[in-house]
């Protein structure tokens, strides 16, 4: 993507702008439920303010102009996210999503394609999803086998996804499919954009631990998808996959900080005299800083143009440590509340300890993660 | 400094703690004006002279001299400071009515200066004196680390002294850019201990394998590096940030950070790791000193929880 770092004093005023907006603006932004809410309704939370910052300016700032955005450094993105984060206005996992998908359309989907979806995603008109795990393809994602067949009129796809977050609300999914032999590993992928609603496919969530129906199971019946639809070369889905990964351990990363934060913050506010330890807040508080400090260099890295890569696995490992040392104090200090409260603050406190516990697991496991930093950051060779 | 005499300072930097520890270094750095280019360059001076030293477990005075840079300008030249003796930050030097009492901790070369400055708590609060070295007990301290050679300085009732003003907040600076070196130095030492152990599991063969080709040998020298890496980011942002809670934080990090390196890097290198043959116990003994001058993680971390709960509030957030 195209983005250079803008001077300081350039993000000093989007801040002061962004800021001075959600102020004007918190009545209308603010969430009508207590708590975390449903999902049904966190989603339309974000539809809601999306649509409105997108309307405002804010939301395309930070994009490139061909795909509808208004140009400028990706630190913009950044800080609009932790500011709508910092402010319970979005959930940032669902949040994230765009973070993620926006960037892969528009490295490789063709000009028209970007500039025809891409708005529709910034502006929450639309959910994308993102297939790429399947029953027998977890870790080892280049084995994976949902088909794509190559036919007169276009590809016929076949197989079914897992892990597949808000697969019941998208309207498309990014798509990693197998097009050459069973055999041929990560060299025989190629990436899709396909529409949700095109005859064949059938969404099946799942219900997670934390109750909430996050992530679906995805099956393709033989459902077309046209040429047109493909992102990146064909055999190239490997690259797709590769150049999204750090795009999840980037700018998603950077909310996520801002969210952790913010719920550390609430932590001391609800935590009774004498509850906290502090020698543990004080360490669990150092993982934080010290895993947001990795993170915002990695977005002043990307905004700079630097291509992302597999130093992000480390951002990951912090991530997932900083976020369940978090939620381990909130639950060995608001024990009460976490297993046995029924109000809306309790069972916020118990969703989000029990959402942390998948941190080492979703987006490369941390053991997947240890293993990029083996062979690609410390040059270990191969592990057989 | 441009980009090509920073790479000039770290090369010259690089050649002197290579060849030189101690009083040696002492005077390469001061051929070298490194002193002189921490007045203009505090950040580069410190990162990179602490960096080396740790890599390469070297010693020098120069941790005294950044904490005189931190107490602020002075017209004397330069000379010797007591640092805090090990585990505290506050001053080395009391004073009542009686006089100045002394219980620090010192690089050896110390003894070979003519006067030294005591930053002493008073009634008055805190404040800078000069005394003269003679008036100085010196006990040379072996311990876990004799390679550091630093002294114990210590004194009951001196009466002589210089006082030289108030300098308060200024200790509190000075113990900030203390930590922050020392945090680069941890990491430093981090860096070798990694290097000795990668270059260990590449080069051993068991099971006719490399021992590298095993994951659980992979993910230690993996989570060794998120270890280093965490540290080095958190001194980064205390650079920017700037405030003394902030370093505070970077050498409570750099500190734990370097106990858990040690740990992996140990295990990876075991029964050579563990023999004075192989010189990875040279980096872990400084570990271990480093994370005690001026507060080691355990104290550290503490202070900010429990600083965290009395004003129910998370430290300063350092912007995007």
């Amino acid at each position: 993507m195209n983005s250079t770092a803008p001077p300081q004093g350039d993000i000093d005023d989007f801040r002061l702008s962004v800021e001075s907006w959600l102020d004007e603006n918190q009545p209308v932004l603010a969430p009508g439920y207590q708590g975390t809410g449903t999902l049904d309704e966190q989603m339309a939370q974000l539809a809601k303010v999306k649509r409105l910052a997108y309307g405002a300016g804010f939301m395309r700032m930070g994009w490139p102009e061909r795909v509808g955005g208004l140009g400028g450094s990706s630190l913009m993105r950044a800080y609009l996210g932790e500011a709508l984060t910092t402010r319970g206005l979005v959930e940032p996992g669902l949040y994230s999503m765009t973070e993620v998908l926006a960037p892969t359309m528009i490295d490789y989907a063709s000009p028209e394609l970007a500039a025809a979806m891409v708005p529709a995603l910034l502006r929450g008109d639309e959910t994308w999803c993102q297939g790429f795990s399947e029953p027998g393809s977890g870790s080892n994602l280049g084995s994976l086998s949902c088909r794509a067949v190559r036919t007169e009129e276009g590809w016929r796809v076949t197989g079914q996804k897992v892990w597949t977050s808000l697969a019941q609300y998208a309207q498309r999914c990014v798509l990693l499919t197998r097009t050459g032999t069973p055999e041929s590993a990560h060299r025989g992928i190629t990436a899709l954009f396909a529409d949700m609603d095109t005859p064949g496919i059938t969404v099946r969530p799942i219900r997670t631990m934390h109750g909430v129906e996050e992530f679906c199971e995805v099956f393709f019946d033989d459902v077309a998808v046209p040429f047109a639809r493909t992102l990146g070369e064909v055999g190239g889905g490997w690259s797709v996959a590769m150049d999204l990964l750090p795009y999840e351990r980037s700018t998603s990363l950077w909310h996520r900080a801002a969210y952790l934060q913010r719920r550390l913050q609430g932590l001391l506010d609800a935590a009774p005299a004498g509850a906290i330890d502090p020698a543990r807040l004080g360490e669990v508080t150092q993982l934080l800083y010290s895993f947001r400090a990795r993170s915002r260099a990695t977005q002043h890295r990307m905004a700079n143009g630097e291509h992302l890569g597999p130093e992000t696995s480390i951002d990951k490992v912090l991530l997932a440590t900083a976020e369940q040392a978090v939620f381990d104090l909130v639950a060995d200090t608001l024990t009460a509340e976490v297993t046995l409260g029924d109000d809306p603050d309790s069972e916020r406190w118990r969703t989000e300890f029990l959402y942390s516990r998948a941190a080492s697991i979703y987006g490369g496991s941390i053991e997947i993660q240890r293993n990029i930093i083996a062979r690609r950051l410390l040059d270990l060779g191969n592990d057989r | 400094m441009d980009s090509e005499a920073h790479a000039l300072f770290e090369r010259s930097l690089r050649n002197a703690v290579k060849d030189h520890s101690g009083q040696a270094l002492d005077a390469a750095l001061e051929e070298l004006g490194w002193s002189g280019a921490m007045a203009i360059e505090p950040r580069a001076a410190i990162s990179i002279l602490f960096r080396l030293q740790g890599e390469n477990n070297v010693s020098s005075s120069a941790l005294g001299q950044v904490v005189l840079f931190g107490l602020g300008p002075s017209d004397k030249p330069v000379m010797g400071v007591v640092l805090p003796a090990m585990g505290e930050w506050d001053p080395p030097g009391t004073m009542d009515g009686h006089g100045l009492a002394v219980n620090g901790l010192a690089p050896a070369a110390l003894r070979a200066q003519e006067s030294a400055i005591v930053v002493a708590s008073t009634e008055r609060g805190t404040r800078a004196v000069e005394v003269p070295t003679t008036s100085l007990t010196f006990e040379r301290v072996r311990g876990i680390d004799p390679n550091i050679d630093f002294v114990r300085v210590s004194a009951a009732d001196i009466g002589t002294f210089t006082d030289l003003g108030p300098t308060a907040p200024d200790w509190s600076s000075a113990v900030a850019l203390a930590r922050l070196a020392l945090a680069h130095e941890l990491v430093g030492s981090c860096r070798t201990m990694l290097e000795l152990a990668r270059e260990h599991a590449l080069g051993r063969v068991q099971f006719d394998r490399p021992i590298s080709s095993f994951q659980a040998i992979r993910h230690r020298l993996a989570d060794t590096l998120v270890a280093i890496e965490m540290a080095d980011a958190m001194i980064d942002a205390a650079w920017l940030d700037g405030t003394p809670d902030s370093a505070a934080m970077a050498k409570a990090v750099a500190g734990r950070q370097a106990r858990t390196a040690a740990r992996h890097c140990q295990q990876v290198l075991a029964g050579i790791g563990f023999t004075t043959e192989h010189p990875l116990h040279l980096s872990v003994k400084r570990t271990l000193v480093l994370d005690g001058l001026f507060g080691s993680a355990v104290p550290l971390t503490r202070a900010l929880g429990e600083e965290m709960v009395r004003a129910a509030q998370l430290p300063p957030l350092l912007p995007l």
